[in-house]
């Protein structure tokens, strides 16, 4: 039919058309030389007088008015296309520094986004999150609160859940710009880090997802790592910072994340320890090689009390002198409880730390909430709740060691 | 054109499996957590129930008019007039089904992938991609659903297998959640997830054997509930319930947070944003046949080929009509509420007046049906 | 329905009884005797031609007779021999030759001519078109019928080994252009009564001689009778090669995917009849069509079955990964590169980056210039004479790939991903196939450069739809995947034990549905009879 045939003519010109207008927008292509490779991000507090060097790029006086905040300075590093070799690259070329591979640049704003879209008025490529490892935040910062830097990167799609975000002593543009030898890139250097924590049982598997997580759980509270840049440009874990809510409250020590991770039966288990047995020259190393633990919750005239059993299998290290010998099962067995009863001590110390800061730091208020939601519901019912009722939850701690391995001394 | 009654039992369980599996995937433990917190999973098990009822009534009322499709035997059942109303209503809701569908698939690709190309371009491309796939006939598009399922399940089930290494029990209880404020809302909206299953009546007419309809679509609904339960409880145990709240499509952040062993791929959410295209073409796929070839029935045409390209600027337009993202969550929420009315309460009303009228449908070999 | 869009062609008698030009006066006319009128009419139609003979002598001496042939189409001495000398010389062993015309005709057949292959024929037209075809005639005096003779010898190549299917383990024969050849090479293999071989011709001009084989018992009638249909009405000027007919019998021209599979081994062709197919040869043409064909049988080769099953599995594997491969690595490539570069290791993602930085161009258009280069380079390398081809591709893939690198036109990641694409397409046995594929991946990577993963997803979609709507004379294409049936799937993706596929493919509906006797089967099963176990044969030697 005549009038068939020219419906179909239409229906293809329109088609066509509607394909040529398509085909003359790729919107999203954009070429990965052309991007930005944001690599780490540092958040510090401003220098004083920032607000007067600051351009008015996200907002003016009368129309945009500023958010009356503290200012902050956000530093990037952006990988240099062409300048990360795949292969073993030329010679001399990795040993001089960070300057030859990533480039380090910062400026302020009144928000993190603020201050984000101020450096991108500056740079030419479109700055690009997808490849960001790190995040290093200065305890100042951390202080006044995480909110604003948090809403920002959870929104951000291009953002991956497992990034490291760290918090540091001092200023953390300095770790930015730090550039250790071992590595060609120093975010991939700080990544590295971590997760070779991680793997040596150093520090829990602490994401910045997994952060968020604890964040928002009603019955815990998030924690971060917290580190120092060294002298030879190289970052030392320094323990763990830990949160009420939003804000900083405080770092433990290296030795009680230890302790954290004992509560929480974290594996792999990595830290030595020193026992004494009997006088001061008896005493030995040992090495945790694996963690169990179990939380249980009972109540007691209405109020619920915290079960923490920990089990920890330990390596003997190091004999500090010849002068005593541990030959038979017996002085094993001192050895251990010994080590029991230090680690108690020590994983009490940590509770009550968090109890007085009032941040739950290990999730109890979790477990209340799961094993007993009747009381939960009834009595608690929300996370400033918990919060002070953590700090007078009784906590009761067992703690039980095995060693298992001597080493291939005899005695 | 004489339809083939080839369809077979593995087929329709495909069909149902895949149609119901669709957009929804992301957002569901959102929704979940909505109701109950750490009770999302049994949430999600109460709306599968819900909606396990509908589905038993259609499969009901279909395997009683074993030749005839809802538009067919409402008319034989409660009179042409009123049971026009119904089935443009039936329709309709498909209709405006399809565009929320294609709309909501456009929202989450503009926010997460293309940043910026502009939504009417993801939206129609969707839109013609299913329009140019209903011209064909029933048995291909049983074919379609069939091939595409194992394409949808495996993947899914990868990134829960994987991601249960980072979960936590603790997260998971209690069992029935600490806050039931909004359970039913959420149950019903969960329910609202499987509406796709009402394809059904489609199908049935061209089944080689009705009478198995019933067992099929049960298959398909456990298998798709089933997904939909593994999904929610791998990511409220990996993120814990708060968490899920504050993520508008936890089941993609979920993707992100996971990677192959030794970091092969390290951010799945691209790959499994691929593979999920493909669950939402199902959908697409089933919900608009269905709108197009009810439609070419009502108007007693043997060919429904010549609506799909119809039907195409309505829908498309329907589908612009949500200003942002939380406005056409909102729409799809009382879309959804009508939708349970639609296909439960309708279905319902014809199999209480077929059984008190006793009417019943032919096993039909001559009727040229489907 | 598969005749959509074809104009209905006009019926001709079955095989081939199809009017000419010059010969359209000749409807009716016979053979009558007139020896002159007869050799007038044939010699009117045929026209002037210095390469046709007419050879006038006389039968035992006394009744005028013509012949009348082609020389170079004829087997001269067997001509000689054993039509004229007998016909001039007449039977030693008879005394009394007839005298009279009307005796002669069946003392010539039963006592003189020694040729095994005599006709006789009346009409005219008919004999003119044997004589076309390489047959001799001879019309003689008195006589109202005219001799045939098959005396058809054309110049042939020998049985080589098929150019395009060259495999390790497997018969070495291929196909030659001459149908008698051909049919005696599946003849051999298939020594049954139930092969059954009909002819027809087909083309105004060429009257191409088309046979049809099939297994009977086996092979569907139906299917059968679709094929001889669907030829019948072809009404055409010319079959020049298999490939004509397979464009006239498809389902569906517009596809990009063949619907009929050609091959130029016999032991294929014997396979596939075996398993319920159809099999057309046409004179003039080494490939043999089978139909129906379903998409399985693209990426299986012969050796497949040859080979021990384990082994040819895991390669079966490889071919399919190469087969995936040519279709979307340059797209995802794409994709990845300009849309998501976060999918890939960072170190990775940088490198890349460090590579494309002195390009000039987008990533899309820098993979279409060389995808479209590489498409030109073997074009050209199908024409060079064999010496300069080798040494072309070489030379072309490494030299200029290399300098294109260098030049800073190409980063070097784009040209290894199409070196491997191009690769892979090759690793497909069925040169249809990947034809197919490596065209598909241009519209792919042109959606991949829109939309990034989204826009390949789609394309994979948008071909996968097309490929589950195809049929091949009914049979889905993608069987037996998709109308899933578990017998199918034992040859699918691995290939099964050779006693586990033991019934015929199910979607060809055949009528003798097992291959291999259960008993066979079972006695597969048994432990081995180990008789030269030494342990045994040294005692038995000892005693």
């Amino acid at each position: 039919m005549k009038s068939g045939l020219r419906v179909r003519r239409l229906l293809l010109s329109a088609f066509a058309t509607s394909v040529v207008l398509l085909l003359t927008g790729c919107w999203d292509r954009l070429e990965i030389e052309d991007r930005a490779i944001v690599l780490g991000v540092s958040v510090d507090n401003a220098s004083p007088g920032a607000a007067k060097r600051e351009s008015e790029i996200s907002h003016t006086a009368e129309g945009f008015p500023v958010p009356n905040v503290n200012m902050i300075r956000v530093t990037v590093q952006i990988a240099l296309p062409g300048k990360i070799p795949l292969g073993p690259g030329e010679s001399g070329g990795g040993g001089k520094g960070s300057e030859q591979t990533v480039w380090v640049i910062g400026t302020e704003g009144h928000t993190v986004d603020d201050a984000i879209m101020n450096l991108q008025q500056q740079i030419s490529g479109r700055l690009f999150f997808g490849h960001l490892r790190v995040i290093v935040v200065s305890e100042d910062v951390a202080s006044l609160g995480m909110q604003n830097i948090n809403d920002y990167l959870h929104r951000n799609p291009e953002v991956r859940r497992m990034a490291w975000m760290m918090i540091c002593k001092g200023s953390a543009e300095k770790v930015m710009r730090a550039a250790p030898e071992l590595e060609r890139v120093p975010a991939l250097y700080l990544m590295s880090t971590m997760d070779n924590a991680v793997k040596l049982g150093k520090f829990p598997e602490n994401y910045v997802g997994m952060y968020w997580s604890n964040t928002a759980k009603q019955g815990q509270e998030g924690y971060l790592p917290y580190v120092e840049l060294k002298k030879e440009q190289n970052i030392e874990v320094k323990g763990l910072a830990y949160f009420k809510d939003d804000k900083l409250k405080g770092m433990t020590k290296p030795f009680q994340v230890a302790a954290y991770m004992s509560i929480k039966g974290m594996n792999p288990a990595g830290y030595r320890g020193v026992v004494k047995i009997g006088g001061d020259s008896e005493m030995v190393m040992i090495y945790a090689t694996s963690r169990s633990s179990s939380i249980k919750v009972r109540m007691q005239d209405g109020e619920p009390i915290v079960n923490v059993s920990i089990f920890t299998e330990i390596n003997l290290e190091e004999k500090i002198n010849d002068q005593f010998t541990i030959n038979d099962s017996a002085s094993l067995t001192q050895i251990e409880k010994q080590d029991e009863k230090s680690l108690k001590l020590e994983v009490e110390n940590l509770i009550r730390q968090m109890q007085e800061k009032g941040a739950d730091i290990f999730g109890f208020g979790e477990y209340v909430r799961a094993k007993k939601p009747g009381y939960w519901n009834a009595r608690i019912g929300s996370k400033d709740r918990w919060q002070s009722a953590f700090k007078e939850l009784r906590v009761e701690v067992e703690v039980n060691s095995k060693i298992r391995r001597i080493g291939m001394k005899a005695k | 054109m004489k339809q083939a009654k080839r369809i077979t039992t593995v087929q329709v369980a495909a069909i149902m499996t895949s149609t119901i599996i669709g957009v929804g995937v992301l957002p569901i433990p959102l929704f979940a957590v909505r109701g109950a917190d750490s009770g999302a999973p049994l949430v999600t098990l109460l709306g599968a129930s819900v909606a396990f009822i509908g589905l038993f009534l259609i499969a009901r009322l279909g395997m009683r008019f074993p030749g005839q499709s809802i538009v067919q035997y409402g008319e034989v059942v409660i009179g042409k007039w009123l049971s026009w109303i119904g089935s443009i209503g039936i329709i309709g809701f498909f209709a405006i089904l399809t565009s929320l569908t294609a709309r909501e698939f456009g929202e989450v690709v503009i926010t997460s992938v293309l940043t910026e190309t502009p939504l009417e371009v993801t939206v129609i491309v969707m839109l013609m991609l299913a329009a140019i796939s209903t011209r064909n006939d029933i048995t291909t598009f049983a074919y379609i659903h069939l091939f595409y399922f194992p394409l949808l399940i495996g993947p899914a089930l990868l990134i829960v297998a994987l991601s249960l290494k980072n979960a936590d029990m603790v997260n998971l209880q209690p069992i029935w959640g600490n806050s039931h404020k909004d359970m039913l809302a959420s149950v019903l909206t969960i329910a609202s997830l499987f509406q796709g299953g009402f394809i059904i009546t489609s199908v049935i007419p061209a089944m080689r054997e009705p009478r198995k309809a019933m067992m099929a679509s049960m298959i398909g609904l456990v298998i798709a509930g089933g997904l939909y339960v593994t999904i929610v409880g791998a990511t409220v145990g990996v993120f814990g319930s708060e968490e899920t709240k504050n993520l508008l499509w936890p089941t993609l952040e979920l993707a992100k947070a996971t990677s192959l062993p030794a970091n092969v791929l390290e951010r799945l959410d691209a790959a499994f944003l691929a593979v999920w295209v493909t669950a939402v073409f199902t959908t697409l796929f089933s919900s608009y046949y269905l709108a197009v070839k009810e439609l070419s029935k009502l108007f007693r045409l043997q060919d429904h080929k010549m609506f799909s390209f119809f039907l195409l600027p309505g829908v498309f337009s329907m589908a612009m009509v949500p200003y942002n993202i939380l406005h056409m969550y909102e729409i799809i929420q009382n879309v959804g509420r009508i939708g349970l009315f639609v296909t439960i309460a309708y279905p319902g009303l014809l199999l209480v007046v077929a059984i008190l009228r006793k009417k019943r449908g032919e096993p039909s070999e001559e009727r040229s049906a489907g | 329905m598969f005749l959509f869009g074809r104009k209905k062609r006009r019926r001709s008698s079955g095989g081939g009884e199809q009017p000419w030009h010059s010969a359209d006066r000749l409807n009716d006319s016979v053979v009558d005797g007139n020896l002159e009128r007869a050799v007038g009419q044939i010699r009117g139609v045929l026209g002037e031609n210095d390469d046709f003979t007419i050879r006038r002598f006389q039968v035992f001496g006394r009744f005028p007779a013509a012949m009348l042939f082609y020389p170079n189409m004829i087997d001269m001495t067997s001509v000689n021999s054993e039509i004229l000398k007998p016909l001039m010389y007449g039977p030693p062993h008879v005394e009394q030759l007839p005298e009279k015309g009307g005796e002669l005709w069946d003392f010539l057949l039963e006592t003189t001519l020694y040729h095994s292959d005599v006709r006789s024929e009346t009409l005219v037209a008919k004999v003119v078109s044997d004589v076309l075809r390489g047959q001799t005639a001879v019309v003689i005096e008195g006589v109202d019928k005219a001799l045939l003779f098959g005396t058809r010898t054309i110049d042939k190549r020998s049985i080589d080994q098929p150019a395009t299917e060259q495999v390790i383990r497997g018969p070495r024969e291929g196909f030659i252009e001459l149908l008698s050849t051909n049919i005696s090479l599946i003849r051999y293999r298939l020594q049954t009564p139930d092969l059954r071989v009909k002819t027809m011709e087909i083309g105004r001009r060429t009257r191409s001689k088309v046979a049809i084989c099939y297994m009977h018992g086996i092979t569907n009638p139906e299917l059968v009778k679709e094929v001889t249909r669907r030829l019948d009405l072809i009404d055409v000027d010319a079959i020049l090669d298999s490939g004509y007919l397979e464009q006239y019998i498809e389902d569906n021209q517009l596809s990009p995917f063949p619907q009929v599979q050609y091959t130029e081994r016999p032991d294929k062709v014997v396979a596939n009849l075996l398993e319920g197919r159809v099999a057309l040869m046409v004179d003039g043409s080494p490939l043999a069509l089978v139909v129906p064909t379903v998409f399985s049988q693209f990426y299986q080769a012969v050796e497949d079955y040859t080979e021990r099953f384990l082994l040819m599995s895991a390669i079966r594997w490889a071919r399919l990964i190469a087969l995936v491969f040519s279709l979307v690595f340059p797209s995802l490539y794409v994709a990845i590169i300009s849309f998501n570069p976060e999918l890939i290791p960072t170190e990775f993602a940088v490198a890349v980056a460090g590579g494309r930085a002195g390009v000039p161009f987008p990533a899309i258009v820098e993979v279409l210039v060389i995808e479209i280069s590489m498409e030109v380079l073997r074009e050209a390398t199908i024409r060079l004479p064999q010496q300069v081809g080798g040494a072309l591709s070489i030379v072309g893939v490494l030299v200029v790939g290399q300098a294109a690198v260098a030049a800073g036109f190409a980063s070097p990641i784009t040209v290894v991903i199409i070196a491997l694409t191009t690769i892979g397409s090759f690793a497909t046995p069925a040169y249809n196939a990947a034809l197919a594929l490596r065209l598909l991946r241009f519209p792919l990577i042109v959606l991949a450069g829109i939309f990034g993963l989204y826009g390949v997803m789609i394309g994979l979609i948008l071909i996968a739809n097309h490929l589950l709507s195809l049929k091949s004379f009914g049979v889905p294409y993608m069987s037996p995947l998709v109308p899933g049936s578990p017998n199918g799937m034992k040859d699918l993706f691995l290939r099964g034990p050779l006693w586990w596929m033991n019934k015929r493919p199910k979607f060809l509906y055949p009528g003798d549905k097992t291959r291999i006797s259960d008993q066979t089967v079972e006695d597969l099963k048994e432990p081995p009879n180990n008789v030269l176990e030494p342990a045994k044969m040294e005692t038995n030697g000892k005693k």
